[in-house]
């Protein structure tokens, strides 16, 4: 497990189905600032999660708007 | 900036096992889990990827915590009945001491969970065992058999003792508490079951 917390980021999304973790893996995987991603697809918030020592939260919550999901910081 | 809270981390683990014995492998959620351990949501996934990576994580804790148990004052170049003896005994101090996970481990073991968990917190354990019995065989102290008839005969007159006396009661709904006594006369037997 990753012990530098603060590099992990949490958000509710409504990338729900297998297609919408296709369109978003394309923006997530070519973005070198994100270290290791994933989406619990089986949660009601369709948690995102993803760790990055450089990217803020609203860089994030952009880079998945622009594919056109909700994505809103978890807390 | 969060920071991990060792407690709090527990208290999560520990409501993952009860909810996981009460409601199920797919009855239970992060969010509710979340919330009946007074965390959040958030905290929940800093903490674990997902809903499998959590129970991966739980089900390879109970089975080291298992594993520590089980090689507690054993070797597997004691004498057969010695050590069969204290596996028993170590066997029983945890099913006694923690129920919940033992329900639990139960519960992950009939799972698809199983060969994960299984590879990752025991492949020690069974080493150790097949060392024990290969040496029993080759010292004459137990009969040439399977490992699977091993295990019925040398575990399951103790697991089904256990089951009773965690319920307080035995299968005709008498009271059932396993005293010593009772454990060493169930034992006997079983060596000489199992003895050439």
């Amino acid at each position: 497990m990753e012990n530098l917390t603060e590099n992990i980021l949490v958000f509710a999304t409504n990338i729900r189905t297998v297609t919408d973790k296709l369109t978003i893996s394309a923006a997530l995987d070519k973005n070198p600032a994100i270290e290791k991603w994933n989406i619990d697809q089986e949660d009601v918030d369709c948690v995102l999660r993803i760790i990055s020592k450089t990217l803020s939260e609203e860089e994030i919550i952009n880079i998945v708007e622009n594919q056109n999901f909700k994505c809103a910081s978890l807390e | 900036m969060r920071t991990r809270d060792t407690n709090k981390e527990e208290l999560v683990k520990q409501k993952a096992i009860e909810m996981m014995v009460k409601l199920g492998i797919e009855g239970f959620g992060m969010n509710r889990l979340a919330k009946e351990s007074g965390v959040s949501v958030a905290t929940l996934y800093i903490y674990y990827t997902d809903k499998e990576d959590l129970i991966k994580k739980i089900g390879i804790e109970i089975g080291q915590n298992f594993f520590n148990e089980m090689v507690k004052d054993f070797s597997p170049t004691m004498s057969f009945k010695d050590g069969l003896r204290k596996q028993w005994e170590n066997r029983a101090r945890f099913v006694i001491k923690y129920p919940l996970n033992v329900a639990c481990w139960e519960l992950l073991s009939h799972s698809s969970y199983r060969d994960y968990i299984m590879k990752e917190s025991l492949c020690d354990f069974k080493s150790i065992m097949t060392e024990f019995i290969k040496n029993s065989i080759d010292k004459k102290e137990l009969m040439p058999i399977s490992k699977e008839i091993f295990w019925s005969i040398a575990y399951g007159p103790l697991y089904s003792l256990l089951r009773f006396h965690n319920e307080g009661k035995s299968m005709a709904g008498t009271p059932f508490e396993l005293t010593k006594e009772a454990a060493e006369e169930a034992f006997e037997l079983v060596i000489k079951a199992l003895t050439p």
